[in-house]
């Protein structure tokens, strides 16, 4: 039985580096964003947000800094760096492809690329 | 880009630090928390709920920390260090492993090098690869091949399109002397002029032979090689020009070769090749000729070519040279051909024979261990193990054994080849034949070894690391004689008993032979016997009545030396060789001029039965007289008397030499009888052997035969200085060394074979060992229950060894059935042996059965004394 990080990790580093695109954030808060943003639709398991987080890092896509958080407390907040930047506008132009592409053969009518 | 880069290998060098992980996830988890109990959730509920949640947090971690780049290096540190352990842990197993895999990697490349380099590897100059040495033969008896003619040597080189060069040489003795300096015999060479051109090699200092040196009215001039210019010459540049003496005869010295070289075999000093009148004749051929395939010409379009050329000189010179064809080969052939070629190829079999049976042994042990770890890898893989994982483990641990045997055998093979070096230097080898090692020939045997044991090691590993875990692992220890790679390890372990068998008996056959040389002529003191030769040249020494003056006064010196007991000379001291003719007996029914007997024949002075200690049974010794004009006469052994005049007294008998040309000689007489002696120590059937005067036979060459309680060495050179000083003194031996250095190849290759057969008697008995003794320990268990029940120690014993029985009983079955041809095979070389040596037979096969047995009977033994108690608590 294939794991879910296996079937998602792609998705998964795509919208690890979407949410970060806004803000640096801390694990915590980019697993409640992205849970809130898609409406309780996704709900990411911590065993796989951690290990997507060290991956970006080790890629030098995102760097990880220690800072304080809303309540005082010190957390680890990750931010996109130049290059995570980069591969994050080539994945997502790959990801409007291709999710046009399914729909069209899926036959559902879907939003024009941005 | 190049900031990725970065990146990624700051984390390849820098791991993060284990807290850092700690407190992210506290941190998470304090948010998570907080989050639930905003929601209302009691606090106690709500950290439940958030580790639950989060799910576990190992196993987070151990993703985590898969991330990192390169991430499985710091794995294969823990799999080394667990294979170290495991090497360590079964010690004498993995002793085993190693020592076979150092043996056959070893061996082999040592075989392999020498081989190459004594049949293969080209001559060190430039187109060596494309040298060829060129011969004329009788092509209606195709195997004899001759030397060439100097006028067809220019007929050939003039009409042949394929070959870039003809250049011929003439070996004989040079004795360099000049003023001042002692003389000594060094390997000349006359040589065409051309002869370092075609090679493309240059003198390093003076000039080339010119093609005006070899006019008949030239000043006769001398080539140097490398080792007289710094040996007698000490090197100095001033050499060139000087005036010294060849022969007695004046030269001057032109040039020095480069070190090292010494073309065609071993010569050290060249000079022009003048004709003489009689060279000019084609029916007088005295040079070995070499020349240069031209680029992209196979040897057999030359063999054409001078096929043609032979075919029309044939046509043209019919007196002369009908019948005679041409015969090209490599230089490799010509010079290492024929036995020589024989042997190196039998070693390579035996060698291919050890190979097989390393391989085998390798394989066997490997399987066995894979066998008995079926339940580590099952406990491993139930852990949650990979499949890569396990593999990669066996895999470090079987390279780390590689690795140890690899070091062992590159020094095994290093120190062989030396050896051998070392071994064959004095036997007159071609310069250009170097054993050095061969480190592509070493790469290639060790991946072979290599592959063979992982191939082993792996393959079954990885069939029992996979399904039915529950099954093996629920048998535990109560599995009972299943899974213990039966078939395959049986055939294995025949297959390598049978090898041994037939290289033990090629041993055999070598020291079967070598055993009769060291045993004939036993009544010769060989060890109180002085040999020396001595060359009389012609120029001084015209006629036999000069020669024969100076030996009776050499005669008279060398026995007037203290502590000499008696000095005489002989053309061939016992076991060094004879001469042969064919022979007619008076009175006998005439024969066929092919089916003539023929004779072994060596010279002897008066006194050289009383100095070899050879008892004359019949008659008398020779006479001064004997052999003077009507009085030729000669002495028999038994054996030969008994061979041409059976029941009857061979004295006063009469029989006649034949020359080549196929003239009779002069009637001999019998004088005398003595007991029997062996001349050719190889040869199986020797040809009859009688003894005739020094003088009868007008050769120039002789050796000195001195008895002596003590080695006379300096008081003899000297005393032939004094009579001559120009003549030097050669190949000064006591007599036992110089039978040894000519039976050199016996000494040698029976030491190399009884190597050979040992090791691979070593590897058969610890590869049977191994397996048995493995198969045992695994059933250690089932025999404390056999024990406790009241087994006998003989039915233990036997249940053990029942198995190793049977494999030593079908490899020595199918060992003999292939030791059979080896031994009809070696019976073709001249080392004296007889196809069908029961002796040698029976002997190996005792032994092989004795090391076998002994090799069963250990782990027998061990499982018989074996505590009942212990033996059902273990595991």
């Amino acid at each position: 039985m294939p794991t879910s990080t296996d079937l998602l990790q792609g998705t998964l580093d795509l919208l690890i580096l979407q949410t970060l695109s806004l803000e640096p954030m801390h694990g915590w808060g980019v697993a409640q964003r992205i849970q809130q943003v898609s409406k309780d639709a996704l709900q990411i398991g911590q065993g796989s947000l951690y290990p997507a987080l060290y991956r970006l890092e080790y890629k030098g896509w995102i760097t990880a800094e220690w800072g304080s958080s809303e309540n005082n407390r010190r957390a680890k907040f990750y931010r996109l760096t130049a290059t995570g930047r980069r591969q994050l506008e080539s994945e997502l132009e790959t990801w409007d492809r291709l999710s046009a592409a399914i729909g069209l053969v899926l036959g559902r009518r879907v939003e024009a690329p941005r | 880009m190049i900031r990725e880069l970065l990146t990624r290998f700051r984390f390849l060098i820098f791991r993060k630090k284990r807290t850092e992980f700690d407190e992210e996830l506290r941190f998470h988890l304090e948010q998570s928390i907080a989050a639930k109990v905003a929601e209302g959730v009691p606090a106690a509920e709500a950290r439940r709920l958030a580790l639950v949640e989060f799910g576990g947090v190992e196993r987070a971690r151990a993703e985590c920390e898969r991330q990192r780049p390169a991430w499985w290096l710091g794995t294969v540190g823990q799999d080394i260090r667990y294979a170290q352990r495991c090497i360590l842990a079964h010690g004498w197993f993995s002793l085993a492993i190693i020592a076979t895999l150092a043996l056959g990697i070893g061996l082999n490349t040592m075989v392999f090098t020498l081989v190459n380099t004594a049949l293969f590897k080209p001559v060190p100059v430039p187109g060596g690869a494309r040298l060829v040495a060129v011969s004329n033969r009788d092509v209606t008896q195709s195997e004899r091949s001759m030397r060439m003619s100097y006028p067809d040597l220019l007929d050939s080189r003039a009409q042949s399109h394929s070959l870039e060069g003809l250049e011929g040489s003439a070996n004989l003795e040079g004795v360099l002397s000049e003023p001042g300096d002692p003389p000594q015999p060094y390997h000349l060479a006359r040589a065409t002029t051309g002869i370092f051109s075609l090679l493309h090699i240059h003198p390093i200092l003076g000039r080339d032979f010119l093609p005006s040196d070899a006019q008949r009215n030239a000043a006769p001039v001398l080539m140097i090689g490398y080792a007289i210019w710094k040996e007698r010459y000490n090197g100095s540049p001033a050499v060139i020009g000087k005036q010294v003496r060849v022969n007695e005869k004046t030269a001057t010295i032109i040039g020095v070769m480069p070190k090292g070289f010494m073309f065609p075999t071993t010569v050290d000093m060249w000079m022009p090749f003048i004709p003489s009148t009689d060279e000019l004749k084609r029916d007088n051929r005295p040079l070995e000729v070499f020349g240069i395939l031209k680029p992209g010409i196979k040897m057999a379009a030359a063999q054409t070519d001078l096929d043609d050329i032979a075919r029309r000189l044939a046509a043209q010179y019919p007196a002369t040279n009908k019948n005679i064809g041409a015969f090209v080969e490599s230089f490799n052939d010509h010079y290492n051909g024929g036995n020589i070629k024989m042997i190196f190829l039998l070693m390579l079999a035996s060698v291919g024979f050890v190979l097989l049976i390393v391989c085998a042994n390798v394989a066997n042990m490997m399987l066995s261990r894979a066998v008995a770890r079926q339940r580590e890898m099952a406990i491993r893989g139930a852990l949650g193990a990979s499949r890569w994982r396990i593999l990669r483990q066996l895999l470090i641990e079987s390279l780390m054994l590689s690795l140890l045997g690899g070091v062992l055998g590159f020094g095994l093979a290093a120190a062989g080849v030396h050896w051998f070096d070392l071994a064959t230097s004095t036997v007159g080898r071609p310069y250009w034949v170097q054993f050095t090692m061969d480190y592509t020939v070493f790469g290639y045997f060790t991946g072979l070894c290599i592959l063979s044991g992982l191939l082993f090691g792996i393959a079954p590993a990885l069939r029992f690391s996979r399904p039915n875990l529950n099954q093996i692992l629920g048998e535990g220890a109560r599995s009972i004689g299943r899974h213990r790679g039966g078939t395959l390890a049986a055939i294995l372990v025949i297959f390598q008993f049978a090898l041994t068998l037939v290289l033990l008996t090629g041993a055999g056959i070598f020291v079967h032979s070598l055993l009769r040389t060291l045993d004939a002529n036993q009544t010769v003191p060989a060890d109180q016997l002085l040999v020396a030769w001595i060359s009389l040249p012609e120029d001084r020494y015209k006629d036999d009545a000069a020669r024969q003056l100076f030996y009776d006064a050499l005669l008279q010196r060398l026995n007037a030396l203290p502590g000499v007991t008696s000095a005489s000379l002989t053309s061939n001291p016992p076991g060094l060789g004879s001469a042969e003719s064919a022979i007619e007996i008076e009175h006998a029914r005439a024969t066929d001029p092919a089916h003539r007997p023929q004779v072994a024949f060596v010279t002897a002075s008066p006194e050289y039965f009383s100095t070899i200690q050879l008892p004359l049974l019949l008659g008398r010794s020779f006479s001064a007289l004997d052999g003077t004009a009507n009085h030729s006469s000669a002495i028999l052994t038994r054996a030969t008397a008994a061979r041409f005049w059976p029941g009857q007294s061979a004295l006063g008998k009469r029989f006649r030499f034949f020359n080549d040309q196929g003239k009779p000689g002069e009637w001999i007489t019998v004088v005398g009888v003595t007991a029997n002696l062996a001349q050719d120590l190889m040869e199986q059937d020797p040809k009859p052997l009688l003894f005739v005067p020094v003088r009868q036979e007008d050769w120039n060459s002789v050796s000195l035969v001195v008895r002596s309680t003590s080695n006379p060495t300096s008081a003899v050179r000297s005393a032939v200085q004094k009579l001559d000083q120009d003549m030097p003194l050669r190949d000064v031996f006591i007599l036992d060394a110089a039978v040894e250095h000519r039976t050199w190849y016996l000494h040698l290759f029976s030491k190399i074979f009884i190597g050979f057969a040992l090791i691979a008697l070593l590897i058969a008995a610890v590869g049977i060992y191994a397996v048995l003794a493995q198969a045992t320990s695994q059933r250690t268990q089932e025999i404390g229950v056999r024990i406790a029940l009241g087994a006998s120690v003989r039915n233990i014993m036997l249940l053990v060894m029942r198995r190793g029985l049977w494999q030593i009983f079908g490899g020595v079955a199918l060992g003999l059935a292939g030791a059979w041809p080896l031994a009809r095979l070696m019976a073709n070389l001249p080392i004296g042996v007889s196809p069908s040596d029961p002796v040698v037979f029976l002997a190996v096969t005792a032994m092989l059965a004795c090391a076998g047995l002994v090799a069963c009977w250990l782990p027998a033994h061990r499982a018989a004394t074996l505590d009942p108690v212990k033996a059902i608590r273990c595991e």
